[in-house]
């Protein structure tokens, strides 16, 4: 049953990447100019133009250079930029780890700290605690992130000059030394997504607390605190996933402006680059690998659910 | 008495340092002579005193560098499109880390004189329709191999080649080949004279580079690439078998920060030493932190500009052309836009950094609203659109400057703001107003050539003139200086009454340097002193 809705979920998987790769091969040509005429920039003539497009193959008609594209992908060739000349595997490798570092390392801090402090509130709604953790999850879910970037670089690193205000890796660093260098851009993002996920479990556990079965138990004696964490919190552990999965693909994909800020070499900045050089196959690897992250990501989210809620293994 | 000779005493190695403070900021290009003059003589001490020790000061700069050290340099753009072969250079950090890497046969000094470099000589024939260049011998790349001039005959043909795509191949276009004399002279035969080739051969993109390669990061240069990655940094070491001196920093690193306030708490918070490039609206910020950081400006024709076409409507109306120019408020545009490091424009692409060539004796153009007034309604037009992308610093403020102008006199100019994204292609020379910057380029004919070239590439106002041609080519041949300035001031002339340029004030180029970077270059061709600084630089 489960391993064929997992199979069922990685085939839908596929047909999304392939549909993907599609839209974002077409609407990134559909933006004005090309690759040529972006490299060129201001200096361009017609002449440089043509010859720039004839070595780049970029004068060939779209679909060739998509089947080209999709052959490629095909045998594993992530193929050439077109806007520099490297191969993009070398571009998507250096950055690749940079990325996965820095959304394993927002997880591992913010999650067990939301999931916790979403319980502690929801355990004790309506008393100062749970007003603190509501007013602060609301205040830092409306300020956006490059605010609370800016402020904590301007106290942490220009004022105070505790920690660098870039983070510059170069690869040799010890681990005190990379926690130092990402301390900041790591902090930002953990008040981003904590907050979120602090509010979804909170409201997740309090809309089970209404149902039936929790009146039974309050009318049974049992105190609030097993209430919550044997029976209501693996029933509301489906929406908590499930915001927990798109918080990891944000993490993943989505931190473009931390990431600017910061000067932290991601994935995310990458692909901007990418769709400004209108440099298709780097746009397309990138896609790709953003697309796939969130197919996996919500097919774990999905099997958690089933897992933590058995009804939803029999199909209605 | 006495206190008079004590006074004139006075060295730099003598003061305290807040008045180091004020000669080093003097030495640096933080104040003007002037100001510190002011400053040092309000302390109480005397102008011969004050003199004496700025001269002093200077002296000690530039008399001690220091060995050792790394610097790390951030730009405003990098991205995967940063480059490895010097012909396609297009933005400032692939020009920083050319200038780490490789050499040009010629280099510029702060002046924009030619200077040898990899060229030891460089000798027109009678009728400059042929250059030689007599190369430096014992010059070794960085994997060991000899330079020769077959090096040189490789990288500069490669601009000239019918399928080349060099950024600069139209500047070239005087050129017909380059050949190989000896095994260390090669020489540069033209289709056309041209007295300035030696002070094109500086340009960024006219890098030598190894016979038969792309440039691929091996040259001859005073730093070596240790490693590349597009889009996030380079790092480079000390060539230890340079050609000359040889560079005084162990080791640099060239990256960039995208966003301009993090790059001005970087600088300030100490992570970079070196940043290209501060935004007027962080001046402030830059100059409040003097105990740290120094904002270095340097006077350039870094151009804000707005094309008007003359081929179409409504630019083909030379009154309304007039209308926009006479509607900049120019001195308000340098004063508060700005923040007072720039010059005024007047209209032409030649401003007094271009030295003897500039025509000082043409009237500026002041800010008239009633005589835009006059030649918007003589022109027939009562609105039009403007196109505009944050090309450069001010840019966006001056278009609203002068959008609210024009609405004080009753004319519509409609803003239409576009980004930076794909504007060289999709909006610049083809929407009937734009927006325009340009580099300064080294010398005024080129500068006048690229813009108002009759049929040049990117004449970006379409405006074809015969006599501008002509005088193009008498100016390049001219070596009596006083015709010379002649046929310059003729043709700032034309281009001031006749063309649809529309230059309301150049922007000085501003960087910021930490406080302990010495010998910083100010060639007014880019940012960073047209990223000169790698060989030259020390930390105190």
């Amino acid at each position: 049953m489960m391993k064929q809705m997992v199979m069922q979920r990685i085939a839908i998987g596929f047909a999304t990447l392939a549909v993907v790769s599609v839209i974002v091969f077409v609407m990134t040509s559909w933006l004005p100019g090309d690759v040529a005429s972006i490299i060129l920039g201001q200096a361009a003539t017609p002449e440089t133009l043509a010859a720039l497009r004839a070595q780049l193959g970029t004068d060939q008609p779209l679909i060739y250079q998509y089947i080209g594209w999709l052959g490629n992908m095909a045998t594993g060739d992530l193929g050439i930029s077109k806007a520099g000349g490297a191969t993009i595997s070398s571009l998507i490798e250096s950055r690749i780890g940079n990325t996965m570092m820095m959304a394993g390392l927002v997880a591992l801090i913010s999650i067990p700290i939301s999931i916790a402090l979403g319980l502690w509130a929801a355990m004790h709604p309506g008393t100062w605690l749970d007003r603190m953790v509501t007013f602060g999850t609301l205040s830092t879910i409306s300020v956006p992130e490059f605010l609370i970037a800016t402020i904590l670089v301007l106290i942490l690193a220009v004022n105070l000059q505790w920690l660098p205000s870039t983070t510059y890796l170069t690869g040799e660093e010890t681990l005190g030394q990379l926690l130092k260098a990402i301390a900041m851009p790591l902090f930002t993002l953990v008040i981003v997504v904590s907050a979120q996920m602090i509010r979804m479990t909170r409201a997740g556990i309090l809309n089970v607390m209404n149902s039936p079965y929790i009146e039974m138990a309050i009318l049974k004696g049992v105190p609030r605190k097993r209430i919550i964490l044997r029976h209501a919190f693996f029933n509301a552990i489906g929406p908590i996933v499930n915001v927990i999965a798109l918080n990891l693909a944000y993490l993943v994909s989505g931190v473009v402006i931390v990431e600017t800020i910061f000067s932290y070499p991601g994935l995310a900045k990458l692909m901007i680059d990418a769709v400004q050089t209108r440099d298709l196959p780097l746009v397309q690897a990138c896609a790709m690998i953003f697309c796939g992250v969130y197919v996996v990501l919500i097919i774990l989210a999905d099997v958690a659910s089933i897992l933590s809620n058995p009804r939803l293994r029999q199909p209605k | 008495m006495k206190d008079k000779i004590l006074q004139n005493e006075l060295k730099y190695e003598n003061l305290d340092h807040v008045d180091k403070g004020i000669v080093d900021k003097v030495v640096r290009g933080g104040y003007t002579r002037r100001d510190a003059l002011k400053l040092m003589v309000a302390t109480g001490i005397t102008m011969a005193a004050a003199e004496n020790i700025l001269y002093s000061g200077s002296v000690a700069y530039a008399a001690t560098p220091k060995k050792g050290g790394s610097v790390r340099m951030a730009n405003p753009i990098h991205g995967p499109d940063d480059q490895t072969d010097p012909m396609m250079f297009t933005s400032g950090i692939d020009y920083a880390r050319g200038r780490a890497v490789l050499n040009g046969l010629v280099q510029h000094a702060n002046d924009l004189s030619p200077q040898p470099e990899l060229a030891t000589s460089f000798e027109p024939n009678s009728d400059a329709t042929e250059w030689t260049f007599k190369l430096r011998k014992g010059v070794e790349w960085h994997d060991g191999t000899k330079f020769t001039a077959d090096d040189v005959v490789w990288s500069m043909n490669r601009h000239l080649s019918e399928d080349s795509t060099s950024v600069i191949k139209s500047v070239l276009v005087t050129v017909k080949e380059w050949k190989k004399v000896g095994s260390h002279e090669v020489k540069a035969v033209m289709h056309s004279p041209n007295s300035d080739l030696p002070t094109l051969l500086g340009m960024f993109q006219n890098k030598v580079i190894k016979d038969g390669t792309k440039g691929d990061w091996i040259g001859t240069g005073p730093f070596t690439m240790e490693s590349f990655q597009p889009g996030v940094k380079s790092v480079h070491k000390r060539n230890e078998n340079y050609w000359r001196e040889g560079a005084n920093l162990d080791a640099c690193e060239i990256t960039a920060i995208t966003d301009p306030v993090a790059r001005v708490n970087a600088l300030i918070a100490g992570d970079i030493q070196i940043m290209s490039n501060v935004d007027p609206k962080s001046f402030r910020q830059v100059e409040s932190a003097s105990d740290r950081v120094t904002l270095l400006s340097t006077p350039a024709a870094l151009q804000l500009g707005i094309c008007i076409l003359k081929n179409t409507k409504p630019g083909e109306s030379d009154d309304f052309v007039k209308g926009m120019q006479y509607i900049q408020d120019r001195k308000r545009v340098v004063k508060r836009i700005l923040k007072g490091k720039g010059s005024l424009g007047n209209d032409t692409p030649i401003s007094a950094s271009h030295g003897a060539d500039w025509c000082s004796e043409l009237p500026q153009r002041e800010f008239d609203p009633d005589k835009a007034k006059f030649h918007f309604k003589k022109s027939g037009y009562s609105g039009a659109d403007l196109f505009v992308a944050p090309v450069t610093a001010g840019i966006e403020d001056t278009c609203l400057l002068a959008q609210a102008n024009c609405a004080k006199i009753g004319f519509k100019l409609n803003l239409k703001k576009v980004p930076n994204d794909g504007y060289w292609g999709a909006v610049w020379m083809k929407e009937p107003l734009n927006v325009v910057t340009w580099n300064q380029r080294p010398t005024a004919n080129s500068q006048l050539a690229l813009q108002f070239g009759p049929g040049g590439n990117w004449n970006d106002t379409f405006w074809n003139n015969d006599r501008m041609g002509e005088l193009l080519s008498l100016s390049l041949a001219e070596t009596d200086p006083a015709k010379r300035h002649a046929h310059f001031c003729e043709m700032q002339t034309l281009v001031h009454e006749g063309s649809g340029m529309v230059i309301p004030a150049f922007s000085n180029i501003n960087d910021g340097i930490a406080n302990n970077v010495m010998n910083m270059p100010t060639v007014p061709l880019g940012q960073c002193g047209a990223m000169e600084w790698p060989e030259f630089i020390w930390l105190a």
